[in-house]
């Protein structure tokens, strides 16, 4: 199977000036657990902000959540991968890198984003299928 | 396990027709797929034909049970079953309904989302199939419900998004607003239906230990 056939396509993003708490407020509306954080100018490049960023790196210290900026815990360069990369290959990179999500891309352009649940979400409807034969 | 206990020629005649009524689920939610694709409101009407068709089937399933098929404890279980499969094709047709009076298009990001839900309908309705299959043979009903929870759990999250989408679109008039909020009512409401009938297999399926 290949990444872009489970990714997600829909990519929320925040500027790196934004506060931690307009990146909290985001992820909680959303229902999400990560943000792409755009780049601050041209010579820049996307980044990407998790929970758990949030949680170690600004709640764990104590940091105050409205001067802090989404820039200073941001992890940047993205680990992209191409669309037609066997899911398989995602994992091993996730594993790697000690992440759980992995972007796709063609070129500068971001495609989607994979994470653990959805490798693990179609790694379960895949096997349901198969043993059917369907 | 069914076809090991009751494999007499009216239970069979109820399980072929069980499948078929499934089968028939899934064509209905392909071709609504594909009408919402093409933005088709004459290939929409294969929904109620097929829908006839399920009422058919359904009907025939239930009169074959109360001939005598299975025994009586079983019957509840398989009528209850049939019926909520039934209810499927009832919510898709409403679905198919309510497009008729949709507008010529609809913006670019709903519809996007409509049809990513009919897709995934279409893919629940084929799991429902191999779910039901499973009772017949080795394989982990348990495997098969917990795929169709997971494309429940993915419609949920398009829809999260869809209705926050809704909300900011402009209406001009009562009757567009309430088309729309009521087809996407329908659309969404389809998965939960068949979760619920994954879950009547499952009772189904412990019935029968």
């Amino acid at each position: 199977m290949k990444v872009d056939e489970i990714m997600t396509k829909k990519l929320e993003t925040i500027e790196a000036n934004a506060s931690i708490y307009d990146a909290i407020e985001r992820m909680i509306d959303k229902r999400i657990r990560s943000l792409l954080v755009k780049p601050r100018d041209e010579n820049d490049v996307y980044g990407v902000i998790t929970v758990r960023d949030i949680v170690f790196k600004v709640l764990a210290k104590n940091l105050n959540l409205n001067t802090t900026k989404v820039g200073e815990i941001t992890s940047k360069p993205l680990v992209c991968i191409d669309k037609g990369v066997d899911v398989e290959y995602a994992v091993n990179l996730m594993t790697k890198f000690n992440i759980t999500r992995v972007f796709i891309c063609d070129g500068k352009e971001i495609m989607g984003i994979i994470s653990l649940l959805d490798v693990m979400s179609s790694e379960l409807i895949k096997r349901a299928r198969e043993e059917h034969g369907a | 396990m069914l076809k090991n206990v009751f494999g007499g020629s009216t239970e069979q005649k109820v399980i072929d027709d069980i499948r078929k009524h499934i089968h028939t689920l899934s064509s209905a939610a392909d071709c609504f797929k594909k009408g919402l694709e093409e933005w088709d409101k004459d290939q929409m009407y294969c929904v109620s034909d097929l829908e006839r068709e399920g009422d058919s089937i359904r009907r025939e399933i239930i009169s074959t049970i109360y001939e005598g098929a299975f025994l009586p404890f079983l019957r509840t279980n398989i009528c209850r079953y049939v019926e909520i499969v039934d209810e499927a094709f009832d919510v898709l047709k409403d679905a198919a309904f309510e497009f008729n009076y949709l507008g010529p298009e609809l913006e670019e990001e709903i519809r996007e989302d409509c049809i990513r839900i009919a897709g995934i309908n279409k893919e629940m309705c084929e799991m429902l199939a191999i779910a039901f299959d499973t009772l017949f043979n080795k394989g982990d009903l348990r495997e098969k419900t917990l795929a169709i929870r997971i494309y429940e759990k993915k419609v949920d999250d398009i829809k999260f998004e869809l209705i926050s989408k809704l909300r900011k679109k402009e209406v001009k008039d009562f009757w567009e607003g309430r088309i729309l909020s009521d087809f996407i009512a329908y659309l969404t409401h389809i998965s939960d239906v068949i979760e619920d009938a994954s879950d009547y297999l499952h009772i189904m399926n412990l019935s029968m230990r």
